[in-house]
């Protein structure tokens, strides 16, 4: 899947990624890579949302990162 | 002579056992002796005996307090070994006395220096439920990052647990959410040292199941489950979830909550009005997360399956965030770091801990635990979203509710104080036993034994009949020894026409008992045989009682206590004693 939205640092744990797209559903984005991780960023994301994992942070649905575009 | 031998020893034996009983007297906690020094010995030699000490046992010896110096108080670190050593050195004859310094706990606020910022424990009531327990006992598996044995864990007492997400037994966190998660459910508490923790008596049992990253597979969290299941943990933590359905981790929870483990989770963080998994299954508590002024946190889930709220903190400032002591990831930092979290995360392990502590109150059951959680809960008004589930988790309610019907030690040493037992002026207790009158019935049945002398030998069996029948070791009635039930003593210190009111506990004499009745029955069972001088013995001794009972306290049960009563005992008394003469006469000739 493909989603279009702003990367935001939230508040658990240390910190952690998640992608907030365009109609305000959240995603974890699963372990990001670092160009990712600035606040704030608008980016492209294709990817595929992972079922079989959970998380400490269940902010949203885990989405694993195939191929991105900063926007 | 034989029959005094045994006696003696008998006496001896009882004599024994009660004064080597320990009671309450001799457990209390201590790591540091008293020595109170005599006044009239000289300065200088008290001087030299500390020294003396000091170095042997290589511990500073130090006045109690500016005000020990007039009474010589000194105290110095030991053990019990240590304490016994002292009380049998030289030093004894130079003290008043030498004693454990036992530690007293007040309605417990830990020394923690941080524990100012845990507004999370006022809000759950910690202090009054740490009064009945901490959770000893109780041993709760965190399933998480891992957990590092910060500084302050270094107290917490931790059980064999295990990484899965890399496959050893070590499992030591390289997140800091599960050594925080720890931290709330038993970080070590009244230490001196960070913050405290709500079952910090509890065992911990680290279940790495997530990555650094935070993240960590279903498969891996189910046989977590199982392992904890296997290897006897009471609780589960699950600061965790995300996914969808899963038939092996719904296994994995079934089969742990069979076992007796209750099962807990975070109900999670997208704020939406569903809990996630796997707080959602039947079997799991799942837990919304509530702020410092006690409103759904605003990230928490809440709705369907929110089973309770705790505290999760909102914000990451110290003053409106979980305040616990983790590890920091950041390689670059110290190692160890006191953090302020939010999140459902934090909420689930509130309750995780107080579930240990009403599992070390005795309650097994996982259902029954859950269904004190909810039940002692504060509930909330007006909460048509279940933002809440039951109410905000009480540690104190719910710790009370698990002990409702149990009487614990606790309930029966505020017994003690309050009725005076614990009142050393309370041993002999005489006014419970009218001295007069027992003694005038001994007196009274060695009169009318006198009287019968010509007929009667004085044996043992005699004796002890007489004493028997008139009024029993009846000293012993009045002896309250600490810890020891009181009915024995009760028993052994009555007449024979008592036994049938005094171990029950009333004053009222029993009309079966007060009567003729029962030395008929044994002069008729004995009187054939070696025993009879007992049998002939109690009788007289009975009438003696009930004689005197008859003019100084003649309550009988159903007979009152007026003329009927008296007529009913004197007439009994003569039975009795015509009953001794016609028996004592039958082997007139053998005297």
């Amino acid at each position: 899947m493909t989603v279009i939205g702003t990367v935001e640092k939230k508040g658990f744990g240390f910190g952690t990624w998640a992608l907030v797209s365009e109609n305000g559903t959240t995603y974890e984005l699963k372990d990001p890579a670092d160009e990712l991780k600035q606040e704030g960023i608008k980016v492209e994301v294709k990817g595929k949302i992972r079922d079989d994992v959970m998380t400490m942070a269940t902010i949203g649905k885990v989405l694993e990162v195939e191929s991105y575009k900063l926007l | 002579m034989k029959k005094l031998v045994l006696l003696c020893l008998f006496v001896l034996g009882i004599g024994f056992s009660l004064f080597s009983f320990k009671g309450l007297a001799q457990q209390g906690e201590f790591d540091s002796i008293i020595l109170d020094f005599r006044e009239d010995v000289p300065i200088a030699k008290i001087s030299e005996e500390i020294q003396g000490l000091s170095s042997k046992y290589n511990q500073r010896v130090d006045l109690n307090s500016v005000f020990s110096i007039s009474d010589r108080i000194y105290i110095v670190r030991g053990d019990k070994k240590v304490l016994k050593e002292l009380k049998r050195s030289d030093l004894k004859k130079d003290t008043e006395y030498i004693e454990a310094n036992y530690l007293y706990y007040a309605n417990a606020v830990p020394n923690d220096p941080q524990y100012n910022k845990q507004w999370n424990f006022r809000d759950i009531n910690i202090e009054q439920a740490w009064d009945e327990t901490r959770g000893a006992g109780a041993t709760v598996a965190v399933i998480d990052t891992g957990v590092s044995k910060v500084p302050d864990l270094k107290s917490t007492k931790f059980v064999k647990g295990y990484d899965f997400v890399n496959n050893k037994d070590d499992a030591s966190d390289d997140n800091g959410h599960g050594t925080h998660v720890a931290g709330t459910i038993a970080q070590s508490t009244n230490n001196g040292y960070g913050v405290a923790g709500i079952a910090y008596e509890a065992s911990i049992m680290p279940l790495k199941v997530l990555s650094g990253s935070g993240g960590g597979t279903i498969a891996d969290i189910a046989e977590a489950i199982k392992f904890a299941a296997d290897n006897k943990a009471d609780v589960i933590n699950m600061s965790l979830g995300g996914g969808g359905a899963s038939s092996m981790m719904e296994e994995a929870i079934k089969y742990a909550h069979n076992k007796g483990v209750v099962i807990i989770a975070a109900a999670g963080n997208e704020g939406s009005n569903s809990s996630s998994y796997p707080a959602r299954y039947s079997e799991v508590i799942s837990v919304s997360a509530t702020n410092a002024a006690g409103d759904k946190a605003g990230y928490s889930n809440f709705g369907a399956g929110v089973d309770i709220s705790a505290p999760g903190g909102e914000g990451m400032n110290e003053s409106g965030s979980i305040w616990q002591n983790t590890i920091n990831p950041d390689q670059s930092q110290a190692e160890s770091v006191f953090a302020g979290f939010q999140g459902t995360s934090m909420a689930a392990p509130h309750v995780a801990g107080v579930a240990a502590l009403v599992r070390s109150t005795g309650v097994d059951n996982p259902d029954e635990i859950r269904d004190i959680l909810k039940q002692s809960s504060r509930k909330v008004d007006e909460d048509h979203l279940n933002h809440f589930g039951a109410g905000h988790l009480d540690a104190n309610a719910a710790v009370q509710m698990a002990l409702k019907g149990k009487i614990t030690f606790n309930d029966f040493f505020r017994w003690l104080r309050k009725s005076g037992y614990l009142n050393l002026g309370f041993w002999i207790d005489g006014g419970a036993i009218a001295l007069l009158p027992k003694l005038g019935m001994v007196i009274g049945s060695y009169l009318l034994a006198w009287l019968l002398r010509t007929y009667l030998p004085m044996t043992l069996a005699l004796n002890t009949g007489l004493i028997f029948g008139s009024s029993g070791l009846f000293f012993l009635q009045g002896l309250y020894w600490f810890d020891l039930p009181q009915w024995p003593m009760r028993l052994f210190g009555s007449s024979l026409p008592e036994l049938g009111n005094v171990v029950f506990g009333n004053s009222n004499l029993n009309p079966l008992f007060a009567s003729a009745l029962i030395p008929f029955l044994l002069t008729a069972l004995l009187l054939n045989s070696s025993f009879k001088w007992f049998a002939i013995g109690s009788s007289i001794g009975v009438a003696a009682c009930l004689g005197v009972s008859a003019f100084t306290d003649p309550g009988i049960w159903l007979l009152g206590s007026g003329a009927i009563a008296r007529g009913y005992l004197i007439v009994n008394a003569a039975l009795c004693l015509g009953l001794a003469y016609l028996a004592s006469q039958k082997d007139a000739q053998r005297v």
